[in-house]
């Protein structure tokens, strides 16, 4: 018996599946005007900057202050934002689609249901990718308007000082590399890879989860202790020296596998502080997020798999 | 010439929910077997928590069975590629609000494969099989409960399925949409679409389907044809339009000559109150 085939349909693969649940899963988040709060919140940490001149110091070394102070707060903010977004929105969508019974209905089409996941996932990434430019593209614009402010006061200054011509440029060059460059934008893309990880804990989590609640306590707690996983990893490979049994070194190994070292992303740090993150660096760190997603996604489809909705 | 496959195939089904109430498993369906013709329209009907939305959830794999199969023409259900021929409409369905009509169909379109002009085709025609066609761009979050159901009958209805599965398909429906949906059943039949129909309006179910399950603490307690299951053997039904007194004391005396025939009932035969209803409310006759 030949199978029916209806008119104008053909199996989608996978990649058409997920991205189609995926644009569905950015719509629905951003029709809940997650969008409005972001804006809001970064105009607010980034204005919050012009109002914290310090007046009191001279150009001289007011100038890469004030622009390491705009970074810090936008990073920071990226960082705050970006985070719970990942946790919230993730550990909303599927209990969401459980309480409503529109699981049933995805699932009752022909989609496997890792594809399901994957979707999801994918969605609130592209939501946390949009989010992050825009914030990016903002933190760019202020930074690059107040950096020719501080070069235009800084010229002011060696003029009337009567500063030689190298000490200026060595002055610009200086208050130059403060500014907007490269190096900031691979610590935002270190923000977006450290929430991407947040994202596929959580998934995991509201994979066995019955709350958003729960799940996102229990994801912003991964992340807190996200942040002592070198010192785990540390511990075993020091072995003896700590003066520990096996055990509590095999515990170590485990906690350091399957919990992501969130100190990793302290190069966003460094890049605040005006240093120049290499290329390898923010290599390893996309790789070692990436292995954080897959993993964590996996784990979420072996649960799911046997999920009885 | 081997036989045709079923629609659907159920084996043995077994399905127990472990509960952290109660030490033993709670058993919701218990070695329950049925088979499913292609073609036919199928009655599963039984009182709260005999089992029917399990026996239908473990159909579309949403569910494991714990023992037995479950197989739509003849795959097992617990694979994917069974879904490819199923629409699902779940009882009370509560679609993603933020989405309108279209963007609905054209979601689970997608997921089943529709593409490009195909797939804009078969919107238009499903909102307009389902009254919905001026609704079409407004959010979900605005439908009645009338339209959910009916936008959610277009959803299972998107890539064409042969088999159907509605789980109370006119729950909080209005009579005159709950008749649609039963023209809209028998349509289906007419097309040679398979629906397994789960629903408590016995009347309902009376009036559309061909074969009926009886389903009681999980188990199958009666199956058949529905004209065999409700049909009294030893009684005959004559309707008689525009029957003078004179005829109807003849009539009379002719039974009473019989030897063993009696007159169990006469009198008017009555219509539906939801015929009457149908009438006043749209003014077409409300069908038989």
């Amino acid at each position: 018996m030949n199978a029916h085939v209806p008119a104008g349909t053909r199996r989608g693969g996978h990649v058409v599946r997920i991205l189609t649940i995926a644009a569905h899963a950015f719509t629905q988040l951003a029709r809940m005007k997650v969008f409005h709060f972001l804006a809001l919140f970064a105009v607010v940490a980034i204005a919050s900057n012009f109002l914290n001149l310090p007046q009191h110091e001279g150009p001289e070394s007011a100038g890469a202050a004030v622009l390491r102070s705009i970074k810090s707060w936008s990073l920071g903010a990226m960082t705050l934002f970006s985070v719970v977004i990942a946790v919230a929105a993730t550990a909303l969508l599927i209990p969401k689609d459980i309480e409503d019974r529109t699981l049933y209905t995805i699932l009752a089409k022909p989609v496997p249901r890792i594809d399901y996941l994957a979707g999801r996932l994918l969605g609130v990434l592209l939501l946390l990718f949009v989010s992050l430019l825009a914030m990016d593209l903002l933190m760019t614009a202020v930074l690059q308007v107040r950096t020719a402010i501080v070069l235009g006061e800084q010229r002011d200054m060696a003029a009337a000082l009567g500063w030689p011509p190298d000490a200026v440029e060595s002055l610009l060059a200086e208050t130059r590399a403060a500014g907007p460059g490269w190096p900031l934008q691979g610590a935002v893309a270190a923000v977006f890879v450290r929430a991407a990880v947040m994202a596929s804990i959580a998934l995991l989590i509201s994979t066995f989860s019955t709350s958003t609640l729960f799940t996102t306590v229990v994801g912003l707690l991964v992340y807190f202790i996200g942040h002592f996983q070198a010192d785990a990893r540390d511990f075993w490979l020091q072995g003896g020296e700590a003066g520990e049994g096996a055990a509590a070194r095999l515990a170590s190994l485990a906690l350091a596998l399957v919990l992501p070292d969130f100190q990793l992303f302290n190069v966003i740090d460094a890049v605040i502080e005006g240093s120049v993150v290499p290329l390898a660096t923010l290599g390893r760190l996309v790789l070692a997020g990436g292995y954080y997603v897959v993993l964590f996604t996996l784990a979420s489809w072996f649960i799911f798999a046997e999920k009885e909705i | 010439m081997s036989e045709p496959v079923p629609a659907v195939e159920i084996r043995h089904l077994v399905k127990d929910f472990h509960t952290s109430f109660r030490r033993r498993p709670l058993r919701a369906v218990d070695d329950l077997s049925l088979t499913i013709r292609a073609g036919e329209v199928y009655g599963l009907i039984g009182p709260n928590g005999s089992g029917k939305s399990t026996t239908m959830k473990a159909l579309l794999g949403l569910v494991a069975p714990t023992s037995g199969s479950c197989r739509i023409f003849g795959k097992d259900s617990l694979k994917v590629d069974s879904r490819d021929e199923v629409g699902f409409l779940p009882e009370n369905p509560y679609f993603h609000k933020h989405l309108t009509g279209v963007e609905t169909l054209r979601f689970y379109g997608r997921l089943c494969g529709l593409r490009g002009r195909a797939l804009d085709d078969r919107v238009v025609e499903l909102l307009d099989l389902v009254g919905l066609t001026d609704a079409g761009g407004r959010r979900l979050a605005g439908y009645s409960k009338g339209m959910l159901q009916r936008i959610g009958l277009a959803q299972a209805l998107v890539q064409e399925p042969r088999l159907v599965i509605l789980d109370e398909p006119t729950a909080g429906v209005d009579p005159v949409g709950s008749r649609g949906i039963r023209d809209l059943i028998l349509a289906l039949r007419d097309r040679g679409i398979t629906v397994f129909l789960c629903s408590h309006l016995l009347e309902q179910v009376q009036e559309v389907c061909d074969h009926v399950g009886i389903l009681c603490g999980g188990r199958i307690v009666r199956e058949g044809r529905l004209d065999d299951l409700i049909s009294i053997e030893d009684q005959t039904e004559i309707v008689i339009r525009r029957a003078g007194a004179d005829l109807v004391e003849r009539i009379t005396a002719l039974v009473g000559e019989s030897p063993g025939a009696s007159i169990v009932r006469s009198g008017r035969p009555r219509t539906t109150l939801e015929r009457l209803f149908l009438e006043t409310t749209t003014g077409k006759e409300g069908g038989a």
